[in-house]
C-alpha cells in the first residue's frame, strides 16, 4: 500500500469526524471541523510536510460558508519520493457571519501573510495574529473586495464614474 | 542611538519593482524591517472571475512582468487537469524549451538588478542586452516580446517557425560566449563578493521553517525543484543537474543563479536534440461554449523564482469560480525579507532584497 | 566557491570600450518585428462579415462593431466592421483566432505618433480595401507613423485553422449509403446521437447572422444553446416560438441559415437543421403540451376557416389558436400536410415524423377536416358568413409542361402529379428507360422517386435528368443533387428540350439542344440555344419537373372578380390580406416557394387576422 493511502487511515482513526480521500495518486482531501485543525496541522507537520505552501480561502456564498483551504506539501527533493505520500489539501468551513478562526503561525511561520491578505480580502480574523493590518489595499470596503458579493464593475462604476472631469480636460 | 524610522521605496535606486520597506533603525543597524507590498494590487484573481476561460488566458502572463511564461504554464496546467485535456508531446516539449527559454530570460534580467544595484552598470548593460536577444526569440516564436500569451490549454498557440532551433542555439552560444566575461567581472570579483557575502544569511532550518522555495532554499544545499519533485511538460524526459550552494547568504544566492542560467542553456540543447515531431495543440471547445467541470486543482512549477501554484476552483460554469495564485515571491518578500533584515546595514537593504529574487508584482498580484 | 576571490581580472571588461555599441541608432537604424509580430490589426473588409465574435471574444472589451451605412451588405452578413480601441487592447490577439472568414490580422505596424490623444480607435482595415492610409515603401515615412500611416503588405499575427478557437469541421452525420437506401423509401438521415448533438451544437459561435437570413426568424442561437446545454425542452420551447412543424423543417428546411452561418467561411457551417431535427425526435409526442404550455387553451369564440393544409395553413392556424381562435383547416386530399406530404418523398420526409408535428397541432384543438375541396364542396362565400376570417394557402400543385412537340404523349408525366399518386400509395408507370426534364429539387425528388421504383422492378438505374442551367446554378439543393448523382442518375445540366421523339406510339428519346445561358441581362428568364449543338437522350418515358402554378379553383363562387389586382398577381398587403378585408393569402401562393417562407406567412398572417378581428383593420 502506498504511504499515503497508509496516512489516511491512520488520520481517521486518530481524528473522530474527518472526512479523507485521496482524489489522486499525489493528494489526501482532508475535510475537517474548526477544531480539529491546528491539530491535524501539526499531525502533519510531524508527518513529513513540512512546507505550507498556500492558505487559501473560497466564499461559497450559497451555502453561506467560507472554505479556508490548507495545501501542505513535503520538501522532498525527487518524485519516487514524494509520489509516495504526495499533497494534502485540508480543509475547512467557517460561517460567513463574523467568520473568525485560529492563526496557524505557531506551527507554520509563513502562514503570516497569507492570513493577513485573506484578513484583507475576506474579512476573516484570525485570533492571535500579531498584525491583521491591511497588506495589499490602502482602506476598508464596506463588503471585504474578494468575496462574491461584492461586484467589481459595479464598484468601479459607483467610485470612478462618480469623479467630476478635470476642468480643461477634453470629454 | 536615537531609534528612526526610514521608508526604503517605492521610489529608491536600490529597489527593483514597486515595493517598499519600513526600516526601524538605529544608526546604521536595522531593528525592525515591515515589507509594504500592494503597490500594484490589480486584484487580478477577481478579475479572472469575471472573465471566460479562454480570456483569462492573455491575462495571467500579467502577474509577472519579468517572466510571465510560468504564470502561462500553470493556468494552461491547472485548466487541463480541471477539464481533462490531453497535450501533445511535441507541444511539451516545446512548453519545456520556452519556459527554460524564460528562465534565462529571467534569471539575465535578475542579474540586470542585482549588479545594477551594486553599482556594477556594465555588467548590468551587458544582461539586459543579452535578455533582449532572448526576447528577440520569442518576438519570433510568439510575436510578442513581453508578454508572449504562448502556452494556452491544449498546447502551444503555434509551432516553432522554420528554423527556429538553430536560431535558439545560435543566440544561446553568443551568450554562453561571454561568460568568461561575465565571470572575471563579477561573479569573481572580490568587490562582488565583498558585498554579498554573509549578507541576508538564512539557515537551513529557517528555511524550511519560513517556507522558502527556488534559489532561496538550494543556497541552503537543498535542491528542492519542482521540476524534479513534480515533474511537469517534458522535465522527466531529460536529464539536468539543480544547482546548491551551502552557505545561504547573498553570495550564494546569486552564484545559484548563476549556474542555473548555464544549466538552463544546456538543458534547452538537450531538449531541442530529442524534440519529437508531430501537433502541437488539442483544439478545446468553443470558447463561448465551454464550461470547464466542477472540481479544484492544485498545480505546480518551478518558476525562475522557485515554487510556482496555482489554486484553482470550477464550480461547472463558464468562468473559474475561484483563483489563488502561490508565488515564489510571497514568502521570500514577506516572510523571510523581514526577518533577515534585522541586524543588516541600511546599505545592504537592497543588497538583500535582490538577492531574494523578490519580484513585486508576484506578491500584490 | 566561498573563498574569497583575488585578481585583476575584472578588468577585462575595458576591452568592450574598443566595441561597437549594440544600440540600435533610432529611429535611424530600425529593427524589422519578426514574421508574427502582433501589432496593430488588420481587416479585409471584403472578407469580413460583421459577425462581432472578435468583439465578444476580446478580453479586454476594446473591440465594437461600428455599423457602416456606406457597406451594402449581402444575405447574411452586416454592414458592421470591428473598431479598436488602442487604449485597450493588449495584443493577444484572440480576435485573430477566433475570426471565422480569416478577415482579421495582426500586421508588424506598432507605431502611432500623433499630438490628439483622442485618436487611439481605428476602424480597423488594410491594404485591399483601403489604398488611402496604406502606402507603399516609398511613400512611408516612420516619422508621420500613426493609425492613418501605415505600411502596406505588413502582415503579423495570421491566422491558421489549425489553431483557430473555433472548429471548421462538423460532426458528420451518419446515413445509409446510396447503394443500400437506393431499393427502398427508408429515410436516409439516420439522425444525431445525444453525444454528436451536443458536440455540433458546441461549434456554434453565437453570432446571430443565421437568424437574419431565417425566413421565420427563428431563434436559432438560443436553441442551439440548449441542445448544447443538454435542455431538450429549454430548446423545443424556443423553437416552437417561431415554428410549429420543426419535425419537417428539420429533415426538408432549405436551410438559408447554414448557408449564413459564418463557419462555412472557412469549414463547415453549423448543422443547424439536423440539430433541431434531433431536439425534436427525442421529445416524444406526449410531453408537447406540458413543455410548451399548451395543454389548456383560453377560447375568444372566434372562427376562422384556413383552406390548405400546408405549412402556411398549419402554422396559421397553430398561431392563431394559440391567441385563443377556434381554427378549422380545409383540406382537399385525404390527409393533412400539402406540399410536405404530396410533394416531398418518404425517404427525406417519414410520414410518422410529419404526423408528429401536425398531431402536436391537433392536439392543441386545431380542427383539419381532409377530403373538403373549396370552390367545388363549399365556396369561399359560405365559408365568409361561417367565419369571422378566411385564410387561403393552396399552394403551387399543377405541373407546368415545356410544351415541346411530344409532350401530349400519354407517357409523358408531371412529376408533381407522380409523387402526389407514390403517396396516396397508387401504382405509376415506370420504364427501364427515363428521361427527367427539370433541374430543381422537385425534379431530384422524381428523380430519386423513380431510382428507387427502377430498383424494385428492373433492379438497376437508368436515369437521365437534364435541365437548362449548368451545374454551378442548378436550383436544386446542391446536396440533392450530389446524392442522386450518388445513386446514380445521369446529368446534363445546360441543355433543353426540343422534342420527344416518338416511333410507332412509343416515346424513344428526347432530342436536347444545347442553352448558351438562362437568364437574360435584366435576369429574367429567357433562354437562349445553339440551334447546332444537339443530341438525344434515350428513355422510353419524359416525366417534366420545371415547376409549379397554383390552382385557383378557390375563387371560383364570385370572389375572383370582387379582388383587386396588382399586374396579374391578387393584390395583398403585408400581412397577406387581399382587398377584401376577411380574405387572407399565405404560403408558395405569395413566397417561396419552400416549408420555411410558408411558415413564416404563417406568422404575419395570424398577426393580420388578429389584427383584423380586434381592431376591424
Amino acid at each position: 500500500m502506498k504511504m499515503n493511502k497508509k496516512l489516511a487511515e491512520e488520520l481517521e482513526l486518530t481524528f473522530k469526524d474527518i472526512e479523507v480521500s485521496t482524489p489522486e495518486d499525489t493528494k489526501i482531501e482532508i475535510f475537517a471541523h474548526k477544531e480539529q485543525v491546528l491539530t491535524i496541522l501539526r499531525f502533519l507537520k510531524d508527518k513529513g510536510y513540512n512546507h505550507l505552501a498556500l492558505i487559501s480561502c473560497v466564499d461559497w456564498i450559497e451555502k453561506a460558508e467560507f472554505e479556508l483551504v490548507y495545501i501542505l506539501t513535503p520538501y522532498l527533493q525527487d518524485y519516487e519520493a514524494y509520489k509516495e505520500i504526495g499533497d494534502i489539501h485540508l480543509k475547512m468551513r467557517i460561517p460567513r457571519e463574523n467568520p473568525e478562526f485560529e492563526t496557524v503561525i505557531p506551527i507554520f511561520a509563513n502562514a503570516e501573510p497569507y492570513e493577513r491578505e485573506i484578513h484583507e480580502l475576506f474579512g476573516i480574523k484570525f485570533a492571535g495574529h500579531p498584525r491583521l493590518t491591511h497588506l495589499l489595499l490602502e482602506r476598508d470596503y464596506a463588503i471585504p473586495p474578494f468575496r462574491k458579493d461584492f461586484d467589481t464593475r459595479e464598484y468601479v462604476k459607483d467610485v470612478f464614474d462618480s469623479i467630476p472631469p478635470i476642468k480643461g480636460e477634453k470629454k | 542611538m536615537r531609534e528612526l524610522e526610514l521608508y526604503f521605496g517605492p521610489q529608491h535606486l536600490g529597489m527593483v519593482g514597486n515595493f517598499s520597506i519600513t526600516l526601524k533603525v538605529e544608526g546604521d543597524r536595522i531593528l525592525k524591517a515591515t515589507a509594504n507590498p500592494g503597490y500594484l494590487h490589480r486584484g487580478f484573481e477577481k478579475l479572472m472571475e469575471y472573465r471566460t476561460w479562454i480570456q483569462n488566458f492573455p491575462l495571467v502572463c500579467r502577474l509577472n512582468v519579468i517572466e510571465p511564461d510560468h504564470m502561462e504554464m500553470v493556468y494552461a496546467m491547472a485548466v487541463e487537469k480541471l477539464a481533462g485535456i490531453e497535450v501533445p508531446e511535441r507541444a511539451q516539449w516545446i512548453r519545456s524549451i520556452y519556459l527554460e527559454l524564460a528562465r534565462v530570460g529571467s534569471h539575465l534580467f535578475g542579474l540586470w538588478a542585482y549588479a545594477n544595484m551594486l553599482g556594477f552598470d556594465t555588467i548590468a548593460q551587458w544582461a539586459m542586452y543579452h535578455r533582449d536577444l532572448i526576447l528577440d526569440l520569442f518576438e519570433e516564436l510568439t510575436g510578442g516580446r513581453v508578454y508572449h500569451i504562448y502556452i494556452w490549454p491544449g498546447g502551444v498557440r503555434r509551432d516553432f517557425p522554420d528554423g527556429f532551433a538553430n536560431k535558439i542555439v545560435e543566440t544561446l552560444h553568443s551568450i554562453g560566449k561571454c561568460v568568461p566575461d561575465y565571470d572575471d567581472t563579477f561573479f569573481n570579483n572580490p568587490l562582488f563578493y565583498e558585498r554579498a557575502h554573509g549578507i541576508g544569511k538564512i539557515t537551513q532550518e529557517e528555511a524550511k521553517e519560513w517556507g522558502a522555495v527556488g534559489q532561496v532554499l538550494r543556497a541552503t544545499g537543498i535542491p528542492y525543484d519542482i521540476r524534479k519533485v513534480e515533474p511537469y511538460a517534458a522535465y522527466d524526459k531529460v536529464d539536468f543537474d539543480i544547482p546548491t550552494r551551502e552557505n545561504g547568504d547573498a553570495y550564494s544566492r546569486i552564484w545559484v543563479i548563476r549556474d542555473e542560467l548555464i544549466e538552463s542553456v544546456h538543458l534547452i540543447f538537450k531538449l531541442l536534440d530529442k524534440l519529437p515531431e508531430g501537433e502541437v495543440y488539442n483544439k478545446v471547445p468553443n470558447p463561448f461554449k465551454w464550461k470547464v467541470p466542477k472540481g479544484e486543482a492544485y498545480v505546480r512549477v518551478e518558476s525562475s523564482r522557485g515554487e510556482l501554484g496555482l489554486y484553482m476552483v470550477s464550480n461547472g460554469k463558464d468562468k473559474p469560480y475561484r483563483v489563488h495564485f502561490r508565488t515564489p515571491s510571497y514568502p521570500h518578500g514577506l516572510t523571510i525579507l523581514e526577518k533577515v533584515l534585522v541586524g543588516e546595514n541600511i546599505a545592504d537593504v537592497g543588497n538583500t532584497m535582490i538577492s531574494l529574487y523578490v519580484v513585486a508584482p508576484e506578491i500584490d498580484r | 566557491m566561498n573563498k574569497k576571490p583575488k585578481s585583476l581580472r575584472p578588468l577585462k571588461a575595458i576591452k568592450y570600450l574598443f566595441k561597437k555599441p549594440k544600440t540600435l541608432r533610432y529611429p535611424f537604424e530600425l529593427k524589422e518585428p519578426s514574421e508574427r509580430y502582433r501589432g496593430l490589426h488588420l481587416n479585409n473588409w471584403d472578407k469580413c462579415t460583421g459577425c462581432g465574435n472578435c468583439a465578444d471574444i476580446c478580453p479586454n472589451v476594446a473591440i465594437e462593431m461600428k455599423e457602416i451605412p456606406e457597406i451594402k451588405p449581402e444575405e447574411g452578413e452586416k454592414n458592421e466592421r470591428p473598431e479598436v480601441d488602442y487604449g485597450r487592447c493588449c495584443f493577444c490577439g484572440l480576435c485573430v483566432d477566433i475570426c471565422p472568414t480569416g478577415s482579421l490580422r495582426l500586421s508588424r505596424d506598432y507605431l502611432h505618433i500623433h499630438f490628439d490623444p483622442d485618436t487611439f480607435k481605428l476602424l480597423a482595415r488594410d491594404e485591399k480595401t483601403d489604398k488611402e492610409h496604406f502606402l507603399p515603401p516609398e511613400k512611408y515615412s516612420i516619422f508621420k507613423a500613426s493609425l492613418a500611416h501605415r505600411k502596406e503588405d505588413y502582415e503579423g499575427f495570421a491566422p491558421d485553422l489549425i489553431y483557430a478557437l473555433f472548429d471548421p469541421e462538423r460532426i458528420p452525420m451518419s446515413q445509409i449509403p446510396p447503394g443500400e437506401r437506393k431499393s427502398s423509401f427508408i429515410e436516409q438521415v439516420k439522425g444525431f446521437s445525444q453525444e454528436e448533438a451536443q458536440k455540433e451544437a458546441s461549434r456554434c459561435l453565437e453570432c446571430k447572422l443565421c437568424e437574419e437570413v431565417c425566413p421565420a426568424g427563428m431563434d436559432i442561437v438560443d436553441y442551439v444553446r440548449n441542445i448544447w446545454d443538454d435542455n431538450l425542452e429549454g430548446a423545443i420551447r424556443d423553437i416552437y416560438k417561431t415554428n410549429p412543424l420543426p419535425g419537417i423543417c428539420g429533415r426538408v428546411c432549405t436551410h438559408n441559415c447554414e448557408s449564413a452561418c459564418v463557419l462555412g467561411h472557412q469549414g463547415d457551417p453549423v448543422s443547424i437543421r439536423w440539430l433541431k431535427r434531433y431536439a425534436v425526435d427525442n421529445i416524444p409526442l406526449e410531453k408537447y403540451q406540458r413543455v410548451l404550455g399548451t395543454q389548456e387553451i383560453e377560447s375568444i369564440g372566434k372562427k376562422i376557416a384556413i383552406v390548405g393544409s400546408g405549412p402556411g395553413g398549419l402554422a396559421t392556424a397553430y398561431y392563431l389558436r394559440l391567441m385563443g381562435y377556434e381554427t378549422v383547416v380545409f383540406e382537399k386530399l385525404p390527409k393533412p400536410g400539402g406540399m410536405m406530404r404530396y410533394g416531398i418523398p418518404e425517404y427525406r420526409l417519414p410520414y410518422e415524423d410529419m404526423d408528429k408535428d401536425i398531431d402536436y397541432i391537433k392536439s392543441t384543438g386545431v380542427e383539419i377536416r381532409c377530403n373538403t375541396t373549396i370552390g367545388k364542396d363549399i365556396i369561399l362565400k359560405d365559408l365568409k358568413e361561417k367565419y369571422d376570417a378566411v385564410f387561403v394557402s393552396t399552394g403551387l400543385h399543377v405541373g407546368r409542361t415545356t410544351g415541346v412537340p411530344g409532350t401530349d404523349h400519354p407517357d409523358v408525366f408531371q412529376a408533381i402529379e407522380q409523387l402526389r399518386k407514390v403517396t396516396m400509395g397508387e401504382e405509376i408507370k415506370v420504364t427501364d428507360k427515363i428521361v427527367v426534364i427539370g433541374g430543381g429539387d422537385v425534379a431530384m425528388d422524381i428523380a430519386r422517386t423513380l431510382i428507387r421504383l427502377q430498383m424494385q422492378e428492373f433492379s438497376r438505374v437508368d436515369i437521365a435528368v437534364s435541365c437548362l442551367e449548368t451545374r454551378d446554378i442548378m436550383p436544386a439543393t446542391p446536396e440533392e443533387i450530389e446524392e442522386a448523382l450518388e445513386e446514380g442518375i445521369d446529368l446534363y445540366p445546360g441543355w433543353g428540350p426540343e422534342e420527344i421523339i416518338i416511333e410507332d406510339a412509343k416515346i424513344t428519346g428526347v432530342v436536347m439542344k444545347k442553352c448558351l445561358r438562362v437568364f437574360d441581362k435584366e435576369g429574367r428568364f429567357n433562354p437562349e440555344f445553339d440551334a447546332h449543338e444537339k443530341m438525344e437522350l434515350k428513355g422510353s418515358m419524359v416525366v417534366e419537373a420545371i415547376g409549379q402554378g397554383p390552382d385557383f379553383t378557390f375563387l371560383l363562387g364570385g370572389i375572383k372578380e370582387e379582388l383587386e389586382y396588382e399586374g396579374r398577381r391578387i393584390k395583398i398587403n403585408e400581412y397577406g390580406q387581399t382587398s377584401l378585408p376577411w380574405l387572407f393569402l399565405g404560403g408558395d401562393l405569395i413566397g417561396g416557394p419552400d416549408v420555411i417562407t410558408a411558415i413564416d406567412t404563417g406568422h404575419k398572417t395570424a398577426k393580420g387576422i388578429d389584427r383584423f378581428i380586434s381592431k376591424n383593420e
